[in-house]
């Protein structure tokens, strides 16, 4: 008699669908779908990266506005460039993480194939860890263009400490995955909902993270509730850190300490809300529903 | 023996405002997206006043008026927001009207019916209109009381004017832009680049005298540049851009018979070419 095991016939597939290498090759075979499916839209593709361009020229202009010099090269103008520009890459990430992420969970919902995949074997952490891989790559390539262009217009942005300041970007990056997780989980609960959702904690990210704009333009109630938020924290220290100027909200090892935790803490915390929304949603045979 | 029936103006009539009364119907379950609607812009504008604000402390107003011709900077921004959402709202409206029915199969069953797809985008573009200027004209107001600003300063008559001459250009213009919907079949990345484009096109948050020269010329060819700074001139006299208000309301009626008729030739001719090919109902 045959034992039909799986992956058989391949000779490059694992033999085993536990360990490290299962586990790497369904992470690998998720973000390749991931990459496919995002390269064949070759007009969203080009599309979106206009979009991040526009979204930022257009909000530096708007900052220029307020400056002396206008829309003149100048050290003042530079400031206000790479403060649009570090805070548009956490909120670019934010927001895209919220869609592709979160929101994405509920297109496989209402598609059925969220459904299909408990038929699988597959590792529904690499589902969700698929995702992040394909805003990595791209979201990435973005803010680094739009980095770029800003630097040739309005002249060379501020980078008064990389190192440090890739850290809090990394470290940031991951907590907002976590936040992503996290959404994904409530999304599966108010199902439709999900979309408005999204656009809501966007927005509250744009006023109360203060991405585009110092936290002293923030009226001071708002300000005491940016203290409890830790994407504040990340953004005031990438921000101030890449800038060299002083963070607003906390000294920096008190905002080092917030977003290293919040990075560390924050994907656990989302993974094991999503977790627990699936499995409420199993129950209740909702993994599907329209 | 074919029997082609023609619909009568009254017909016509009845299907544009059905169609309108359907969308108004179907946007009313969903009270949660009118209300950011009206939020959204007032949030949006309020990005570059407070960064302005933080940046440049007690001279922000001086060195806007230096920039712009206008020391209100919360009025000149929230009305670059507002017009954004007409824009926005039209280009979605439209765009998505048509998308919407081709990916459900029902915009080929449309062209079963006596019905033209004229007549129904007319319908949805009503439904868009009042949409898209009671939420703007609330945000408006919501912003102004917010930033502690007089909405109803300067000439309020002639800025509508300038709003509701503009209208008519700016759906063919998203009737134009559906036509490309309609060909390219991706309206969600269409939309969202083209959305960007007008708002950096019409000056948005800036004036476009900012643009280089060769963009600029671009962005007197949108309709919405023009709606814009009437808008913004007739409320804060920041000058319209050939001196006195009836040049630049003399160009938008230009604009007003010369864009419809231009976007509907070329959308029927689109419509023809998709039809030959079968790929109306494509998904």
């Amino acid at each position: 008699m045959t034992t039909l095991t799986p992956y058989s016939n391949s000779h490059q597939a694992p033999q085993h669908l536990t360990g490290l290498a299962a586990w790497w090759a369904t992470l690998s075979a998720m973000t390749k779908k991931e990459l496919l499916i995002m390269l064949r839209y070759p007009v969203e593709l080009v599309a979106s990266f206009g979009q991040v361009f526009l979204i930022v020229i257009i909000l530096t202009l708007a900052g220029l506005m307020f400056s002396r010099s206008g829309t003149q090269a100048s050290a003042e103008n530079s400031a206000t460039a790479g403060l649009v520009v570090y805070g548009f890459i956490l909120f670019i990430f934010v927001s895209d993480t919220m869609w592709t992420i979160g929101y994405n969970v509920r297109r496989e919902q209402k598609q059925g194939t969220l459904e299909q995949l408990y038929l699988s074997p597959a590792s529904k952490f690499n589902s969700l860890l698929s995702r992040v891989t394909v805003t990595l790559v791209w979201t990435g390539t973005l803010c680094i263009a739009s980095a770029l262009l800003m630097s040739a217009m309005i002249g060379k942005l501020p980078f008064a400490n990389l190192p440090l300041g890739l850290y809090f970007l990394i470290l940031s990056l991951f907590g907002t995955f976590g936040v992503g997780f996290a959404f994904a989980a409530i999304t599966l609960r108010v199902r439709e909902a999900g979309q408005t959702l999204a656009n809501f904690f966007q927005f509250t990210f744009m006023v109360l993270c203060a991405p585009f704009f110092p936290f002293s333009a923030l009226p001071g109630w708002m300000q005491n509730i940016a203290r409890f938020i830790p994407l504040s924290y990340s953004v005031d220290a990438f921000r101030t850190t890449l800038m060299g100027t002083s963070p607003e909200l906390a000294p920096l090892q008190v905002e080092f300490i917030i977003v290293t935790v919040f990075g560390l803490v924050m994907p656990f915390l989302g993974y094991w809300m999503y977790r627990r929304e699936e499995d409420a949603a199993r129950a209740k045979g909702s993994l599907s529903e329209y | 023996m074919t029997i082609v029936i023609k619909p009568t103006f009254a017909q016509k009539l009845s299907a544009v405002l059905a169609e309108t009364r359907l969308r108004m119907i179907n946007i009313s379950r969903y009270p949660g997206q009118l209300a950011l609607e009206i939020v959204i812009p007032v949030i949006f504008a309020s990005m570059p006043m407070l960064l302005g604000r933080a940046t440049a402390g007690a001279d922000a107003g001086a060195n806007f008026a230096a920039n712009t011709g206008t020391t209100n900077y919360v009025a000149f921004l929230l009305i670059g927001s507002n017009i954004f959402t007409l824009v926005s709202n039209a280009f979605w409206h439209i765009a998505y009207w048509l998308r919407f029915e081709q990916e459900t199969g029902t915009l080929e069953a449309v062209y079963l019916t006596p019905t033209s797809s004229l007549t129904l985008a007319s319908g949805v573009a009503i439904y868009s209109v009042i949409r898209g200027l009671i939420a703007a004209f609330l945000s408006y107001i919501i912003g102004c009381l917010v930033f502690r600003v007089n909405p109803f300063q300067g000439d309020v008559l002639l800025a509508l004017a300038f709003i509701f001459v503009g209208l008519i250009p700016l759906y063919a213009v998203a009737f134009l832009f559906g036509a490309l919907v309609l060909k390219v079949k991706e309206s969600n990345a269409l939309v969202g680049l083209m959305q960007w484009v007008v708002s950096f096109l019409m000056g948005i948050f800036f004036p476009i005298t900012v643009l280089p020269p060769f963009v600029k010329f671009i962005a007197w060819l949108f309709p919405p540049t023009w709606i814009t700074n009437g808008v913004r001139s007739s409320l804060l006299g920041v000058g319209f851009f050939f001196g006195h208000w009836y040049f630049d309301m003399a160009v938008l009626w230009a604009f007003l018979f010369i864009a419809p008729l231009f976007s509907f030739a070329v959308f029927n001719r689109v419509e023809r070419g998709v039809k030959a090919n079968e790929g109306v109902g494509q998904f």
